[in-house]
């Protein structure tokens, strides 16, 4: 596992560093204050018993009597802290005559190190070292009880902590190992709860790594991901939906190409080839090379058409927009279709308010309708007439291009709009396109923010363009 | 007319060159930027066709050159990319017109008429006679061997296009252009019904036939050959 990747700190790394340096500040403070408490015990401890002595030393001077000789004094202060083993005292007089000191003790540069204290407690003590031991010690003064000696007595009085010391000491040390193990096993912990905790992370990944373009239809396991994950995986689910769409779409569009334009080419080549396999006529070439134009013609349109869609697929198409008016457009398109169809015997009549208007790119506006409009004059019946209605209301424009002819069954209803599609296959190559002209109308609709929609009922055909004048789409609005 | 064609498709400028030089024109072919370049603006053409995706000059700086000369040789320049910005950077730069890439020869031979035609400015003929066919322009009349022909606004439109531009072969997406200003291509064969029912009217009755098909190209109105005196 590499725990730096281009200069940024792996998440792993970055997790256990700082759990870690938590946890290792927690034990540190935790082990302090333990060690801290401990200490001021020790401290009370002591203060109480350098009291307990002083108490002792006082009751001891007050029941000496004024003519009690020296040595009975000292005789008196022998015995007076028989209870107390570690304390020890030395008493001496204003001038630092010493009057007694306990057996072995060594508190005579006490009485200059320290100055006296009025009373003994945590603050006033202090910490005292001679010939290598430690003392808490104090000095205190208190009235002499016999003339024989100087007032104030001064009482050295100390007691002995080295074995407090050493318990402290070697407390700290355990302490400090039990802290660097307990750190280590915090570190070692979270690293492994990341490690673990990101394992469904490196599944997903192995399971996106197995995703191809040939593998669209797999799925990630939402199953055992855990629920922050759950999001992530769903996302990537649905973006791998609209890729398999896509990717299915764009595959079928290039096969579809392939194939209108293989026939067209078969049709050159075969044509060519017969052509060159004998000598033929001047009219015979002449009619060779026009019957070759037209497929090319129809090759050319269908390119063309095609580049088209391609763009409007990957938003290229943007649409110079002007204010049109929708019935003026109409009339203008039905007097150029006019003489085909009443070729046809068939009427294009074209109805509402002429103020109607709507902002678009004219020339694609133009190529939609028409493409609408010719096909519904192809699939009325002699005699009758196409309508085409503009109509408005609060929310917008729709445009209605009906006509009579044979019902459209539902189940091609939905597929007009798509490429190369053909609900009747024999119409194939007599001259009506590509079957590219509604995709088109479509893409343009769509390009303007409009929507479009086909239905066909009891022999009566309508295409609806709807134009919303509240309308998301960044390059579009309507007016009415 | 002299023109010159900047192409650096070999085929393509070949084809070209023996299309303008069938209908008439003196034709000049060059390959490249630099020689295109080098001759528009030392020599004099009547019009310049060029494709703008030269490998090595680009079209447009010729275009730029050209107009920085103050030359107002008219320029009509090819592109394969029919996006908006590249037209009308052409048109901004100094272009007359363009084309898009693959386009139809006889479409090519309009446009150039038309920007040859632009330059000496076509007198606002009151009255257009070919043969026994007279246009009466400011009232919108056709007449033919003396009888009054009634046309629709359109029928009048698309003969007198047809009249103005005698002898040329006019495609079918020129006519729609330039008399529906429909600029598409639609799926029917709506300008065929109606040059035939302009042509019942005009030629059905009438001696000698003035519209012509030109079989993968389009219309022409014109005096036969053996008619013309």
């Amino acid at each position: 596992m590499k725990f730096w990747i281009n200069g940024t700190p792996s998440l792993t790394l970055r997790l256990t560093l700082s759990i870690g340096a938590g946890i290792s500040l927690l034990l540190l403070s935790f082990g302090w204050l333990i060690e801290r408490s401990i200490n001021n015990h020790f401290v009370d401890q002591d203060v109480d018993e350098l009291n307990a002595a002083r108490k002792s030393i006082e009751s001891t001077i007050e029941l000496v009597a004024a003519g009690e000789s020296i040595e009975f004094l000292k005789n008196r202060f022998s015995s007076a802290i028989s209870g107390h083993h570690n304390a020890e005292f030395l008493v001496a007089d204003t001038n630092g005559t010493v009057i007694y000191a306990t057996p072995g003790g060594n508190l005579t540069r006490l009485l200059t190190d320290i100055p006296p204290t009025r009373v003994i407690d945590d603050n006033t003590v202090s910490l005292w070292t001679s010939n290598g031991q430690t003392y808490r010690s104090a000095v205190f003064e208190a009235i002499s009880p016999t003339s024989q000696i100087q007032s104030p007595l001064k009482i050295a009085l100390a007691t002995e902590i080295d074995f407090h010391l050493h318990y402290l000491e070697s407390f700290h040390a355990y302490l400090r190992w039990l802290t660097i193990l307990a750190c280590l096993i915090a570190i070692v912990t979270t690293w492994l709860a990341v490690h673990q905790g990101h394992a469904p992370i490196r599944r997903i990944s192995r399971q996106i790594n197995a995703i191809t373009s040939e593998q669209l239809h797999l799925r990630l396991e939402t199953q055992g991901v855990p629920s922050e994950l759950m999001p992530l995986a769903a996302a990537f689910n649905n973006m791998i939906d609209r890729l398999e769409d896509g990717f299915q779409r764009l595959s079928n569009f290039s096969g579809d190409i392939a194939h209108e334009l293989r026939t067209p080419i078969t049709n050159l080549m075969t044509q060519t080839q017969v052509a060159l396999s004998k000598a033929r006529t001047a009219t015979e070439y002449r009619e060779i090379l026009y019957s070759g134009l037209e497929e090319y013609e129809r090759m050319t349109k269908m390119v063309s058409d095609m580049l088209f869609l391609a763009k409007a697929d990957n938003q290229l198409i943007e649409p110079e927009l002007t204010d049109i008016y929708l019935v003026n457009e109409l009339l203008e398109l039905a007097d150029f279709f006019e003489a085909w169809s009443e070729a046809r015997q068939v009427a294009i009549v074209v109805a509402g308010n002429k103020e109607i208007t709507v902002t678009a790119d004219r020339a694609m506006l133009r190529r939609a309708l028409s493409n609408l409009i010719s096909n519904a004059v192809r699939y009325t019946p002699a005699g009758n007439s196409v309508q085409a209605v503009v109509q408005t209301d609060k929310d917008g424009v729709t445009v209605s291009i009906t006509n009579p002819g044979p019902t459209i069954p539902p189940e091609h209803l939905g597929h007009l709009f798509k490429r190369f599609y053909r609900p009747d296959p024999s119409r194939r190559r007599n001259g009506e396109g590509a079957g590219l002209g509604l995709a088109i109308v479509k893409s343009i609709v769509q390009a303007h923010g409009g929507k479009i929609k086909a239905t066909s009922t009891n022999g009566v055909t309508v295409f609806q363009i709807r134009f919303n004048t509240v309308d998301p789409h960044p390059y579009q609005h309507t007016t009415d | 007319m002299k023109l010159l064609v900047v192409e650096d498709e070999l085929k393509t400028g070949e084809y070209l060159r023996q299309g303008l030089i069938e209908s008439g024109f003196l034709v000049d072919l060059v390959h490249t930027g630099l020689d295109g370049h080098h001759r528009a603006l030392t020599e004099h053409y009547d019009l310049i066709v060029l494709d703008v995706m030269l490998p090595d000059v680009d079209g447009w700086r010729i275009v730029q050159a050209l107009r920085d000369a103050q030359s107002s040789t008219p320029v009509l320049f090819l592109t394969a990319r029919d996006s908006v910005e590249d037209r009308v950077k052409g048109l901004e730069l100094g272009a007359d017109d363009y084309l898009v890439k693959p386009f139809v020869f006889s479409e090519l031979l309009a446009r150039v008429r038309t920007l040859l035609r632009r330059g000496n400015a076509t007198l606002a003929q009151e009255q257009i006679q070919i043969a026994n066919l007279i246009l009466d322009i400011p009232r919108r009349r056709a007449i033919r061997g003396n009888v009054r022909i009634n046309l629709t606004n359109k029928e009048f439109a698309l003969l007198e296009l047809l009249v103005r531009r005698q002898g040329e072969v006019l495609p079918r997406s020129l006519i729609a252009s330039q008399v529906w200003d429909m600029n598409f291509d639609s799926d029917t064969n709506v300008i065929d019904v109606a040059v035939r029912r302009l042509r019942a009217k005009i030629d059905d009755a009438f001696e000698p036939k003035l519209i012509h098909t030109v079989r993968g190209m389009g219309y022409m109105l014109d005096i036969p050959e053996q008619q013309k005196p």
